[in-house]
C-alpha cells in the first residue's frame, strides 16, 4: 500500500488523485459525511439446532440425549476446554482464530415460543407480550427521524417484520438489476407522489411506489461482488458487500438463509448448511475488510429457536427453545459469552435460556446505532461483546 | 349508516372481489345489473360447478405446467369465484411444493381447494388432513405412536382452524397422538393402525380414545374457529383488519350455516360493511391478481410465459408460498421491488394490446369508475402509454 510519501511523490509525478482509492489518501481527505455503520442481521430460517452447532463435546448428557445424530468428539472444531463448533464450521473456526467471532451461548426469552411464527415475530419485534407493530429495527430507525430514501434493505422477497417501521426508507429486494425502472413512466412516478400524500391503502401504495422509484435508480448500477461465495446464501452475500461498498449510507442490511427445520435425517442437512454459512461468512468479513469498509459493519447471525435438545425418531430435531447468537466483526470482544444452557437441568426436553435476546440487541444498538437501547428494548443491559 | 355503494360502482367492486375483476364478457354480463343480491347469487354458483378436467396430454411434471394451467383458468376460466376462493384457500393451508417435491400431488391438493372450496369447512379439513402433498409438507409419515410429530398438530391448530394462543403446548403433544399414522404410499393416503396411538387422549376438555376425524370434528366446533376463519374471510375478500363485531356477524353466519363455506362468503358479499365505502378499494392486489386483472383487462385469454418470471420477483410463485403461513398480505405486498416489477408488467401488457382498445382496457380495469388524480393524468397520455400508466398507477393496485 502507498504510504504518503509514496502518495505525494505519485500526485508529484501527474498521477491522478481521483485513481486512487480513498484508504490511500490518508487523513487529509476525510469523507464529506461520514460511514454509517451498518448492521447485517442474518435469520437462519426454521430454527438452528444450536446443540450441534456449538456443542459441549465433553458432556456425558450430549450422547444420551443425541444417540443417533451426536458429533463425533474427535471431528469437533474445538475451541475451549468444553465447547467446540460443528465440524463443517471450518470457517467459524477460522473466524475465531482471527478475533472476529463473538458468540453468545442460550440465547432466549421467558415462556419460549415454539411456533416458527410466532418466535420469528418474537425475534424480530422485541416484544414477546405484544402482538406485533414495528420490527426492532423499524422502531431503531424511528427513533432518528430522517427523509432519507434508503436506510435498510432486506435482501429477499417479502418485507421482513423486524424492518416494518413508521419512517419510509426499508427497501425490500432480491435482485439489482430488477431495479431498473422502465423509462419514459413520469406520469406514473408522480401519480406514486401524489397518491401518497392520501389517507389509508391508496396513501401506503403511493409513498411505497415512490420511494421503489427513487431509490431504483441508484441501486440498478450495482454488481455483486466477486470471490469464493457458492449457494444461495453466497450470492446474497455478494449482493451485501456490493451495497456496503457502496456507501449508500445504509443503517441495516438484513437477509435469511433457510433449510433450518431439520425434523428428519438432519446430519446431511445440518452439515452441508453449517459448512455454507461457515464458509461464506468467512469469505465475506475477510472482504469487507480487503475493501477497508470492515470498522463499519457488524454481522449478527441467529435463529428464531434452537432445537429439542433430544432428538426424534426420525434421525431430526423438533422445535426448541434457546440457541446460540453469532457475531462477526471487528473490534469485538471475541469469544464466548453467556452462560451455555445446562443439559441436565431441562424444561421438558428443551433448554433453558441463559442470557435474553434482547440484551443481545442492547449490545448491538449502543455499539452499532450509538444510541440508548432503552427505547427500543426496554431496560436490559449490554452485553460486554464490543471492544470499542 | 354508511351510504351503501349502488350500482356499477357495487357491481365492479363485487366483481374484483369475488374473481379478479372483469373481461370484456363478464362486464358486458353485470356492468348494467341493479339487482345486487341476484348477481351474488349467480357469482356463488360458481362454488357448485366441478373443476374442469385437465386438458389432454396435461403433465403436471413439465416445470411450470401446474402454475400455468391455474393461472390460465384464473384469466379465462368462467368460474372466477372459485378460482378465487381456491387461491385463499392456498394461501390458508400453505403448502409448498419446495418440500413435497411431487408437483402432482400438488395439483392434487388445489383440485381439492376448487372442488371442496366452496362446501362445509369440517369436510375441507378432513380433506386436508387426508391430502398427501400436506402430508409431505407437515411430516405425516414421521408421526408415530410413541414418537409423535407434532408438525401438522400444532400448524392445524394455530394457522389453518383456531389461531394463535387458542391452544396449549399439551393440545398439540395429545392432537398429534390422535393423528399418528396418517400417512400416505406414493400418491396416497393411508392409515397405518400399526403407528397409530389408541390410547386416550385429553384436548380441550374432551377426552377419548380419538383419531384424526374427532380433532377435525372437536377443532371445527370450538368457538374460536368460526371467528378466525371469519376474520381471514373479512381480510381476504372485504376489508383489511375487520373489526370485532364485524368479525363476529361472518362467524355467525358460519354457524348458522353449519360451516357452509359458499353460504358465509354469501352473508360476506351481501353485508353492509361490504357494500360500503370503507371496503371500497381497500385491499391491495397480491402479485397473482394483480397479473390476473390486467390480463382481463387487456383482453388476453392466455397467459404469456414471461408472467411466471415477474410473479417470481414480486414474491408469489404459486404452490411455492414462502412457508406454512401463507403469503404476506396488504402493504406486505408493497416491497420496493415488487413496485418496480409492477411498472414492468405494466408495459408488457399493454405493449401487447391494440392501441384502438385503449380506453375498452381502461373501462376494464377500473369498471368505469377512475378517480382523480388518476383521471386527469389520463387525459395528458395517449395510445399504449395509456394503458401502462393505467395498470401501473397506484389505483390499479386496489382491490
Amino acid at each position: 500500500m502507498l504510504n504518503r510519501r509514496d502518495f505525494l511523490t505519485a500526485v508529484a509525478a501527474g498521477g491522478s488523485v481521483l485513481a486512487l482509492p480513498r484508504i490511500a489518501m490518508g487523513d487529509d481527505t476525510k469523507p464529506a459525511k461520514p460511514s454509517e455503520r451498518t448492521l447485517v442481521l442474518l435469520h437462519l430460517n426454521g430454527g438452528n439446532d444450536g446443540l450441534n452447532t456449538v456443542i459441549p463435546y465433553k458432556h456425558r448428557r450430549y450422547r444420551t440425549l443425541r444417540p443417533g445424530i451426536a458429533l463425533d468428539r474427535g471431528r469437533v472444531h474445538k475451541v475451549s476446554d468444553d465447547l467446540g463448533f460443528h465440524p463443517a464450521l471450518n470457517g467459524f473456526r477460522d473466524l475465531w482464530n482471527r478475533d472476529r467471532l463473538a458468540v453468545i451461548n442460550g440465547v432466549g426469552y421467558p415462556n419460549p415460543n415454539y411456533s416458527h411464527f410466532r418466535a420469528t415475530e418474537i425475534w424480530f419485534t422485541a416484544e414477546p407480550e405484544k402482538s406485533p407493530t414495528y420490527g426492532w429495527l423499524g422502531r431503531t430507525i424511528d427513533t432518528k427521524p430522517s427523509e432519507k430514501p434508503l436506510r435498510a434493505i432486506a435482501l429477499q422477497k417479502e418485507q421482513p417484520l423486524s424492518l416494518v417501521a413508521g419512517s419510509p426508507g426499508v427497501v425490500t429486494m432480491t435482485d439489482f438489476g430488477r431495479f431498473r425502472v422502465p423509462s419514459g413512466l413520469d406520469e406514473v412516478t408522480k401519480l406514486y407522489k401524489e397518491y401518497g400524500k392520501l389517507e389509508g391503502t391508496q396513501g401506503k401504495v403511493g409513498q411505497a411506489g415512490e420511494q421503489a422509484i427513487r431509490v431504483a435508480e441508484r441501486i440498478a448500477r450495482l454488481r455483486p461482488a466477486d470471490g469464493p461465495f457458492y449457494a444461495r446464501l453466497g450470492q446474497d452475500l455478494r449482493k451485501v458487500i456490493a451495497l456496503l461498498r457502496a456507501d449508500l449510507g445504509l443503517e441495516c442490511i438484513q437477509l435469511s438463509m433457510g433449510g433450518y427445520d431439520t425434523h428428519a435425517n438432519q446430519s446431511a442437512s445440518h452439515n452441508r448448511l453449517l459448512a455454507e454459512l461457515g464458509n461464506n461468512l468467512n469469505a465475506y468479513q475477510q472482504q469487507l475488510e480487503r475493501l477497508g469498509v470492515a470498522d463499519r459493519v457488524t454481522t449478527v447471525v441467529f435463529s428464531e429457536f434452537g432445537r429439542r435438545a433430544t432428538e426424534n425418531l426420525s434421525g431430526g430435531t423438533d422445535h426448541g427453545s434457546a440457541g446460540p447468537v453469532f457475531v462477526i466483526g471487528k473490534g469485538l470482544n471475541p469469544g464466548f459469552h453467556g452462560a451455555y444452557p445446562s443439559l441436565d437441568d431441562l424444561d421438558r426436553e428443551n433448554f433453558k435460556y441463559t442470557t435474553d435476546f434482547r440484551r443481545v440487541y442492547a449490545s448491538v444498538l449502543s455499539h452499532a446505532y450509538r444510541m440508548d437501547p432503552k427505547p427500543v428494548v426496554g431496560a436490559y443491559e449490554p452485553l460486554d461483546l464490543f471492544a470499542s | 349508516m354508511p351510504k351503501l355503494l349502488e350500482g356499477p360502482r357495487a357491481i365492479g367492486h363485487l366483481l374484483r372481489r369475488a374473481g379478479f375483476g372483469p373481461d370484456s364478457a363478464s362486464w358486458e354480463t353485470y356492468a348494467g345489473r341493479t339487482d345486487y343480491d341476484a348477481v351474488v347469487d349467480e357469482l356463488l354458483a360458481a362454488l357448485d360447478t366441478k373443476p374442469e378436467p385437465d386438458p389432454d396430454g396435461f403433465d403436471p411434471f413439465v416445470p411450470g405446467a401446474i402454475q400455468q394451467l391455474w393461472l390460465e383458468r384464473m384469466v379465462s376460466g368462467r368460474n372466477a369465484l372459485a378460482e378465487k376462493l381456491a387461491l385463499f384457500w392456498h394461501g390458508h393451508f400453505a403448502t409448498s411444493n419446495t418440500k413435497v417435491k411431487d408437483a402432482a400431488l400438488m395439483w392434487a391438493q388445489y383440485k381439492l381447494f376448487r372442488g371442496a372450496g366452496g362446501g362445509r369447512f369440517e369436510d375441507l379439513v378432513l380433506g386436508v388432513s387426508r391430502d398427501v402433498a400436506m402430508i409431505r409438507w407437515l411430516d405425516g409419515n414421521a408421526n408415530r405412536k410413541g414418537h409423535a410429530n407434532e408438525n401438522y398438530a400444532r400448524e392445524l391448530q394455530e394457522l389453518f382452524t383456531l389461531g394463535i394462543g387458542e391452544y396449549t403446548e399439551e393440545d398439540i403433544r395429545e392432537i398429534a397422538r390422535a393423528f399418528t399414522g396418517w400417512g400416505s404410499r406414493h400418491h396416497e393416503f393411508v392409515f397405518r393402525e400399526h403407528f397409530h396411538d389408541k390410547g386416550e387422549k385429553t384436548f380441550h376438555g374432551e377426552t377419548g380414545a380419538f383419531g384424526g376425524e374427532d380433532v377435525v370434528k372437536i377443532l371445527v366446533g370450538l368457538p374460536a374457529c368460526p371467528r378466525f376463519l371469519a376474520r381471514k374471510l373479512l381480510a381476504w375478500f372485504s376489508h383489511p383488519e375487520p373489526t370485532k363485531d364485524e368479525v363476529e356477524a361472518v362467524a355467525e353466519a358460519f354457524r348458522a350455516a353449519d360451516g357452509d363455506i359458499k353460504t358465509t362468503l354469501g352473508a360476506i358479499f351481501r353485508s353492509e360493511t361490504f357494500r360500503s365505502p370503507k371496503s371500497y378499494r381497500a385491499l391491495v392486489k397480491g402479485p397473482v391478481e394483480f397479473c390476473v386483472g390486467a390480463l382481463r383487462a387487456a383482453g388476453r385469454s392466455t397467459v404469456p410465459a414471461w408472467i411466471h418470471g415477474g410473479l417470481d420477483r414480486m414474491g408469489q410463485i404459486l404452490f411455492q408460498p414462502p412457508s406454512v403461513k401463507g403469503w404476506t398480505s396488504g402493504t406486505g405486498w408493497l416491497s420496493s421491488g415488487a413496485v418496480v416489477e409492477r411498472l414492468r408488467i405494466a408495459q408488457r401488457v399493454a405493449a401487447g394490446a391494440t392501441t384502438d382498445a385503449t380506453s375498452r382496457v381502461i373501462d376494464l380495469a377500473f369498471q368505469n369508475d377512475v378517480p382523480d388524480p388518476l383521471k386527469t393524468t389520463l387525459e395528458t397520455v395517449s395510445g399504449k402509454k395509456r394503458i401502462t400508466v393505467a395498470l401501473g398507477s397506484p389505483e390499479f393496485q386496489l382491490a
